[in-house]
């Protein structure tokens, strides 16, 4: 067990493409690392170099204090868990879990041993004499980690490890891998590029856009404080509203100008957010779908008008789909997944499913001051005071 | 659950239809069956010809076991046999033994130049032996190699390495990438990887190329009449072929020579059958 | 924190070397065998055409051997009747792809059918070429079959006369490739969906629309692909069936480019021209192969 130090890590391929872009990481011993973003991110480049499979092109990377920049894979003690499982196919389960150790030279009855406790905690105990094609998706995956869990390794290394699976069974193993890392304590680095396994499963998250690191926080700091736009609309589902607007004077101080709307703002410099304090400068607004209210029309602070376009029954909530401004004009929703922004304007607001929303309604909604989120116009990166 | 409406009547009675499908199917039925006659037609004449003596053949009545009993003395076959088998098992395993790490390597261990390599060596399958075959015999008889079976051996495994080079890469490619890595992070080296993983992995593919190598060289004359200076060493097939063309050889018994020869082949051709055609198809059919 | 541990330092050979010279090595044994006794040759080959060469010394005389073989007339011979023999072509794929039809409308036992057509695929050719020997002789088969016929005025002796011997070469040789290419379309033939049929069959088509609209385009890749293994392989396989039928005989009536190699080296003893012969053999099966690999090309 050990800690593991991305350390101005730099992946360029052949062509001159950047993959990994001096990615500075560093995962606690025992911590769970998610590795997040679209694909093409660079995460399974990262997660890649750390295994030994592809070569570092600049940086340090070290594990339990070690640098292993130029250390073959099998000199690594890291165990992979690949998005296919890789299970060797003329093999048993029981020969597939100690194959690593059968070639580090152990005993025929430790392996026998070690795979029986492996076997143990992953429930595959009576399947140890099937080979993997008599075996179904979900106790193949379980097989993969088993191969991971018995070499004992400085860190377990995972690749999309349920993205194979059906829904339902993606919801069991995401619970029995959080289980079992707990359990043994080992440091691991998981890729995806669900969100939701992002939340549930890690310590932390590392989200990664375009080979760089956007932000690194516990999972809950992620979705409360996005460090950028990016981060802001890839985390939470339905994403968070982005919604462009200008500076613009105000009762409270400063607004916003969202259409032809005026936005009042009266936490705008509270204690975290910084809006630029010239008139007209281009901001981007986030707020979360949990975080609009309807509202009668006297009511104050940030509120706008908006009319109802798609109305979504989930059984458990409802999803408003709302377009601002001149509530008459037509409005189609483009949502980019590079800017992650909608335009022209439209919020989507999470409802309770009692409430009586019909499409053509036209609704006061209030945002919700205490969790909006400010993003620099052109940079995106979020704008608040001391960079806190 | 039962219609009080008739069913509506289709235009052409259903029963006659039927009727013209039976006649349909049993036509065809008979057609296959002559097919097959003409395709069974050469083991009919070799039994029935080996079934026979000398002088019952030439008056076209009777049978007897003469020309098996007498086998033995008129054609050497057991040795040609045991000289046929030698060469094909020998020259398969070359085969399998250069053909299976070079198909590895350019399916999973691409090289500086191994695409251009990989093409070449593919378009030596088009090369036909009698185009080398002037220099080729003198190479291999300048060596020296044609005393024993060593040089039809050579022969055989250069000419049967490009198709088996072009199959086993493509049977790895179907191979995914991760599973040589899992293999790379569980401590093997790219030697482990080839006989511990890929080579498990191919028995498919290593059964379709001996099986096709097999009748290839057991099926061969020109390398085994040139490359093979000894006639105690003759495999069957040239034994067979040099009887015939110097035509002093009674017809029967070079029929059951024939039948004899043909026997090994048709066996593991009627057992591996599965193989033989997954070969002749790879790489167009998907 | 660099350059403190064993890892931080380059090691003679990264992953990416490691593989690379892996994969060098691997395909070493199999390069240095064609190399050695397929490439070397073709080399050598086109030295020995300009010399007069016996198998053990050769004299260089330039391209004069090339000259004196042109206007060699059983090089024409030889050409013209592997010419003639490429007429045998579209009965060596028209049959097996009739026999393939026939056996994907699968009758009850189509299995042991498909088995019987397939078995003389595992024979000898010179095992065929004794039988087919049989079936052309004054005794033999086909006068049997005519004579049953009432043709009792006809006797021949196919292999006998210069004017047949070609024609019964090519019979045989039909034969000898009824169970490969058969093999092939049937496998083709099993690649197509069903449901494009149905489709085809529910929109009205009638079994030869069906066949020449879907079944045909659908075979095409394989048809081309037994087209060339058939070329090839008349270009380069009919040697056993000649060695025992025909011996080239009569006269050169059967003597096809690569039996005038043989006899040309091994009965004559002019190694040069035969070296010469095998080369003008390797430009006609190379177009035919270049074909293949434009084939084999498309698909990747």
């Amino acid at each position: 067990m050990a800690e593991i130090t991305f350390h101005g890590v730099t992946k360029v391929f052949a062509g001159n493409v950047t993959a990994v872009d001096n990615l500075d990481l560093h995962v606690a011993d025992g911590e769970f690392m998610v590795l997040v973003g679209p694909s093409g991110c660079g995460k399974t480049t990262a997660l890649r170099m750390l295994a030994g499979l592809e070569e570092i092109s600049a940086g340090t990377l070290s594990i339990g204090g070690r640098v292993v920049n130029h250390v073959l894979p099998k000199d690594r003690d890291v165990a992979m868990v690949f998005q296919n499982y890789a299970l060797y196919p003329h093999m048993t389960v029981a020969q597939n879990m100690g194959f690593a150790l059968k070639i580090r030279g152990e005993s025929k009855a430790e392996v026998e041993r070690k795979v029986r406790e492996a076997a143990a905690i992953l429930r595959l105990g009576e399947y140890l004499d099937r080979r993997p094609r008599a075996l179904s998706g979900g106790q193949r995956q379980r097989v993969a980690m088993g191969r991971a869990i018995v070499r004992s390794p400085q860190a377990f290394l995972m690749d999309e490890p349920l993205s194979n699976l059906d829904a339902q069974l993606r919801v069991e193993m995401r619970v029995e891998i959080a289980r079992i890392q707990r359990l043994l304590g080992v440091a691991t680095v998981y890729v995806t590029h669900d969100q939701i396994e992002a939340m549930t499963m890690g310590d932390r998250v590392a989200v990664m856009r375009g080979g760089q690191l956007q932000q690194v926080a516990p999972p809950q700091v992620l979705y409360d404080h996005p460090a950028n736009e990016f981060v802001a609309g890839f985390m939470g589902s339905p994403p968070m509203n982005l919604v462009r607007a200008r500076t613009s004077p105000s009762r409270g101080g400063v607004g916003l100008a969202v259409g032809d709307q005026r936005l009042d703002v009266p936490g705008a410099y509270g204690a975290s957010h910084d809006l630029p304090r010239e008139e007209g400068a281009e901001v981007v607004l986030g707020v979360r779908p949990e975080d609009i209210d309807v509202v009668g029309s006297d009511v104050s602070g940030p509120t706008l008008k908006t009319r109802v376009e798609r109305r979504e029954a989930l059984g458990a909530e409802i999803l408003v789909h709302l377009s601002v401004a001149d509530a008459g004009a037509a409005s189609s929703v483009a949502y980019d997944e590079d800017v992650a922004v909608s335009r022209p304007t439209m919020l989507v607001a999470r409802m309770a499913p009692q409430a009586r929303v019909e499409v053509g309604d036209v609704l006061m909604v209030r945002l919700n001051e205490e969790r909006l989120h400010f993003f620099d116009g052109t940079r995106g990166v979020t704008l608040r005071r001391g960079g806190a | 659950m039962s219609l009080d409406t008739p069913p509506v009547a289709p235009e052409v009675p259903a029963d006659r239809r039927a009727r013209a499908r039976r006649v349909g199917r049993g036509a065809l039925f008979l057609v296959m069956i002559g097919v097959a006659v003409v395709m069974l037609y050469p083991f009919w004449v070799m039994i029935v010809d080996s079934l026979k003596s000398e002088n019952q053949f030439l008056s076209g009545h009777g049978f007897s076991w003469a020309s098996w009993r007498t086998l033995t003395s008129t054609i050497p076959i057991a040795q040609e046999v045991v000289s046929s088998t030698i060469i094909c098992a020998v020259s398969i395993l070359l085969i399998l033994l250069v053909g299976l790490p070079a198909g590895f390597a350019f399916a999973k261990l691409r090289f500086r130049a191994s695409g251009v390599i990989f093409l070449a060596i593919v378009s030596a399958m088009m090369v036909p032996l009698q185009a080398i075959l002037m220099p080729e015999f003198v190479n291999i008889t300048r060596l020296g190699l044609t005393g024993g079976y060593t040089g039809a051996v050579l022969v055989y495994a250069a000419l049967g390495t490009p198709f088996s080079v072009f199959l086993f890469a493509t049977y790895f490619r179907g191979v995914p990438d991760e599973l040589i890595e899992a293999g790379i992070v569980d401590g093997l080296g790219y030697v482990g990887a080839l006989w511990r993983l890929v080579v498990p992995i191919a028995i498919p593919a290593i059964a379709t190329v001996t099986v096709l190598q097999f009748i290839q060289i057991w099926d061969d004359l020109l390398v085994g009449l040139l490359f093979i200076q000894n006639t105690s060493e003759r495999p069957i097939t040239v034994g067979l072929a040099v009887l015939a063309a110097g035509r002093t050889t009674s017809i029967p018994a070079l029929m059951a020579g024939s039948l004899v020869s043909a026997l090994p082949a048709m066996i593991v051709y009627l057992i591996f059958q599965r193989y033989l055609v997954k070969g002749l198809t790879m790489g167009i059919d998907r | 924190m660099t350059g403190t541990t064993v890892g931080a330092r380059a090691p003679r050979l990264t992953l990416r070397r490691r593989r690379q010279l892996a994969g060098a090595l691997f395909a070493l044994p199999a390069v240095a065998l064609v190399a050695g006794l397929i490439a070397v040759p073709i080399g050598q080959a086109i030295y020995y055409s300009f010399t007069q060469w016996d198998g053990l010394t050769s004299t260089w005389i330039g391209p004069s051997t090339w000259t004196q073989a042109f206007h060699n007339p059983n090089l024409w011979t030889a050409l013209e009747n592997n010419a003639w023999l490429l007429l045998a072509v579209p009965f060596a794929l028209g049959l097996p792809l009739l026999i393939a039809m026939l056996l994907h409308q699968r009758v009850i036992g189509w299995k042991i059918f498909r088995s019987i057509y397939f078995l003389p695929t595992a024979i000898s050719w010179v095992v065929l070429g004794l039988v087919a020997e049989r079936f052309f002789a004054f005794q033999g088969t086909l006068n049997s079959l005519l004579h049953f016929f009432g043709l009792t005025h006809v006797n021949t002796n196919m292999l006998g006369y210069e004017s047949t011997a070609l024609s019964a070469l090519g019979i045989t040789f039909v034969f000898t490739m009824i169970g490969t290419n058969t093999m092939l379309f049937l496998t083709g033939l099993a690649t197509l969906d069903t449901s494009l049929e149905e489709a085809a069959r529910i929109d009205g088509a009638g079994r030869w629309r069906i066949f020449r609209h879907i079944t045909l385009p659908h075979l095409s890749r394989f048809i081309q692909l037994a087209f060339v293994m058939t070329v090839i392989a008349l270009f380069s396989a009919l040697f056993s069936l000649i060695f025992v039928m025909t011996g080239g005989g009569p006269g050169y009536a059967t003597t096809t480019m690569e039996f005038l190699i043989y006899q040309t080296g091994f009965a004559q003893g002019d190694f040069g021209t035969a070296a010469l012969y095998g080369l003008i053999l390797f430009v006609l099966t190379a177009i035919v192969g270049i074909v293949q690999l434009r084939l084999i090309g498309s698909d990747e």
